[in-house]
């Protein structure tokens, strides 16, 4: 009714040319808040369940805030993997680099259903979560050119970024899982009440590795979260041609399993809100599997369009895609304006502009630190190098 | 042919003579990740060439099985720096089989072929050289070809021979090496390293990629300080050819300590490539270095 009105009154005073539009620009400016709805209730889809007798919630709310920081945050990082296409093919970013575009509501949806004292740990598909986690767009960037200002030194590269309660940035496929069983033993352990997520993706849910995870887990009651990423395609190969068993929720067996909508950011946000409380409650580990899409190929240097259509892109891109979902819902619910997520757009344009100016112009790492951080505390030794009258310290 | 295309040229000889041969892996039957194997399951069909699930220890294993029973396995792993979880099989499985069943069994049918060495951008999960870890493991042979002549020929050799073969493929040069390469199949023999290049002073010895470095300061050598070098292929690296090398250089007879040229004593960097490997002007010095002793 409102927004009605005001469209009548801009319409009105559009009358006398610059004034006019002055006018009618601060009309719609002076739209505040109280104009939104607070918050929204949203049916979500229903999760495929494995051993359970109830899953999370079918309706999920969400407030006009949380709406506004999911959007932003998605769309931070939509346009940060796009902004690091752009620099690889510009070779300024060089080695591996693993894009998430098109599986952001599956970062931002584990996000806002844990703590920031939960732990994260995941595979190479990083850059997503490294920001959920904390880690400012420029060191993200940074890093991935390789300069001191990354979140790694400059050391790590694209598959290898950390920061607090998020365990990288695993290059070695399947190696991550093991160790995400560990950390969940040490949060049981010390008792603080925290879960530990670690997460894979289709392809790497073939590996034994994982299998002696779930045992473990599952023997000793860890509060751990397995999420299987599946993204329908492990590098090149799709999964109905490398695994067995496509249901990969059910892969646990004898773990409890449920298959989400990794494309709605609330459906992952009420199934890892599910998840976590069960596993707080100290009922053992779960199985999760976030059916998603990536849209880029496996890595840069995989067009992504030999072992699937650009139809079938296209079609994921429009009937599908996480952020699009989302703004529709706000939209329609009356949770923000489209006026109002386009200025969103352009402040994050501009942010990551930015950050891919400083990661372009940061100085790469100092030659001495190529010894650096082999060992701990150590005084520092001279690293054994080509032969035996160059070498370089090592300290930490 | 390039070195890719002399890896195809070889496995297409040995799916044709022996028929019971198979050739598996990641990515394998599209042709694979470095193409090493176009056109083979169109040729052979899917029963021989055939993909397997991300899963190396169960590709190792597997491959030792089929070893075992009688026919020609050829395991491709994606990367040689993937090869760690397959480790234990190759270890404690290939390379012990004939000698705990007393000769009763054996997996002597197994080829492990793996991409291997530093490319330019592969940082630490796509450059490693993992040979060192196999050199000390008998039972086994490991074997790294320079070019793509050597390739096809010790390729060839690796999968008849009746012991478990690592095989490495210098990455960098699939494509970066072309040579005449015969279309028929031909051997070339392991555990024999071949002196590339005759001299008095200095010897050099290397394998794969780093040949060709040596080659290069050799040259730099003879021609900026009037020095003789001699350039040793090892190829095989276990069981090496210790006869050829040590005719070369006796211990009392050495003027100076043997040097060693390699990375340094850290993971494999991403940012440090460059400083990191040991390129013609770190081996130039090193020699220098001995000269003047």
């Amino acid at each position: 009714m409102r927004k009605m009105l005001l469209a009548a009154l801009s319409r009105v005073l559009q009358g006398p040319a610059a004034a006019g539009r002055t006018a009618s620009r601060v009309m719609v400016a002076s739209r505040n808040y109280g104009d939104f709805a607070s918050e929204a209730s949203f049916e979500i889809k229903k999760c495929d369940l494995h051993r359970l007798e109830e899953g999370p919630s079918t309706t999920a709310v969400m407030t006009r805030e949380e709406g506004l920081h999911y959007y932003k945050t998605m769309q931070t990082i939509r346009r940060m993997e796009l902004k690091s296409d752009q620099l690889y093919k510009q070779k300024i970013i060089r080695g591996f680099c693993h894009l998430y575009d098109g599986q952001e509501a599956c970062c931002v949806g584990i996000e806002a259903a844990i703590k920031p004292t939960d732990h994260v740990i995941t595979a190479y598909r990083a850059h997503g979560f490294t920001f959920t986690r904390g880690v400012p767009v420029r060191e993200i960037l940074a890093e991935l050119t390789g300069r001191k200002g990354g979140c790694a030194k400059g050391k790590g590269g694209s598959m290898h970024m950390y920061t607090k309660n998020f365990y990288g940035g695993n290059g070695i496929v399947g190696a991550q899982v093991p160790l995400g069983a560990g950390i969940a033993l040490a949060c049981k352990y010390f008792g603080k009440n925290e879960v530990c997520l670690a997460l894979y993706g289709d392809g790497a849910a073939n590996q034994g590795q994982i299998f002696e995870t779930y045992n473990m887990a599952a023997l000793w009651k860890l509060p751990c979260i397995f999420i299987c990423e599946n993204n329908r395609y492990g590098m090149g190969t799709s999964v109905e041609r490398a695994a067995a068993s496509t249901d990969y929720y059910k892969r646990g067996y004898f773990i409890p399993g449920l298959r989400v909508d990794g494309m709605d950011v609330l459906c992952v946000r009420e199934a890892v809100k599910f998840a976590a409380d069960y596993c707080r409650a100290g009922k053992g580990p779960l199985v999760m599997e976030l059916q998603t899409y990536r849209y880029h190929g496996h890595s840069m240097s995989d067009p992504g369009i030999s072992y699937r259509t650009r139809e079938e892109i296209q079609e994921v891109r429009s009937k599908s895609d996480p952020i699009t979902l989302l703004k529709d819902r706000m939209v329609n619910n009356n949770l923000a304006s489209v006026e109002e997520l386009k200025e969103i757009d352009v402040a994050v344009r501009k942010e990551i502009e930015e950050a891919a100016q400083f990661a372009t112009t940061d100085p790469e790492p100092p030659l001495e630190e190529l010894g650096h951080h082999i060992y701990f505390n150590e005084p520092p030794f001279e690293v054994r190098g080509p032969n035996q009258w160059i070498k370089y310290k090592s300290v930490s | 042919m390039n070195l890719f295309q002399s890896i195809t040229s070889a496995l297409d000889n040995a799916l044709a003579k022996d028929p019971t041969a198979v050739v598996f892996g990641e990515d394998v039957a599209f042709g694979g990740v470095f193409r090493c194997t176009v056109g083979l399951r169109d040729k052979y069909g899917k029963d021989r060439v055939f993909n397997t699930p991300l899963c190396e220890q169960g590709i190792v294993g597997f491959g030792i099985g089929i070893a075992v029973a009688g026919a020609t396995a050829i395991a491709e792993i994606q990367f040689a720096d993937y090869i760690f979880p397959a480790f234990d099989q190759i270890v404690n499985e290939a390379a012990k089989y004939r000698y705990r069943s007393g000769d009763l069994f054996n997996c002597g049918n197994l080829t492990i072929r793996a991409p291997w060495g530093c490319v330019g951008h592969g940082a630490l999960y796509h450059s490693q050289s993992p040979e060192a870890f196999f050199a000390h493991c008998p039972g086994i042979k490991v074997v790294i070809p320079r070019s793509p002549l050597q390739a096809k020929g010790l390729l060839l050799s690796c999968i008849e021979d009746k012991n478990p073969c690592i095989f490495f493929e210098p990455k960098i040069l699939y494509r970066a090496a072309v040579e005449q390469v015969p279309v028929e199949p031909y051997n070339i023999p392991l555990s024999q390293a071949e002196v590339l290049q005759t001299g008095s002073d200095v010897t050099m010895v290397a394998w794969g990629t780093q040949v060709h470095v040596i080659k290069e300061v050799a040259a730099m050598a003879q021609e900026k300080l009037g020095v003789s070098c001699e350039v040793i292929d090892l190829r095989t690296i276990l069981p090496w050819d210790t006869e050829t090398i040590c005719k070369e250089e006796c211990f009392l007879n050495l003027e100076a300590p043997i040097s060693r040229v390699c990375g340094y004593d850290t993971p494999f960097p991403h940012i440090f490539e460059p400083f990191y490997i040991p390129d013609k002007w770190k081996c130039y010095d090193a020699l220098q270095k001995m000269i003047n002793y």
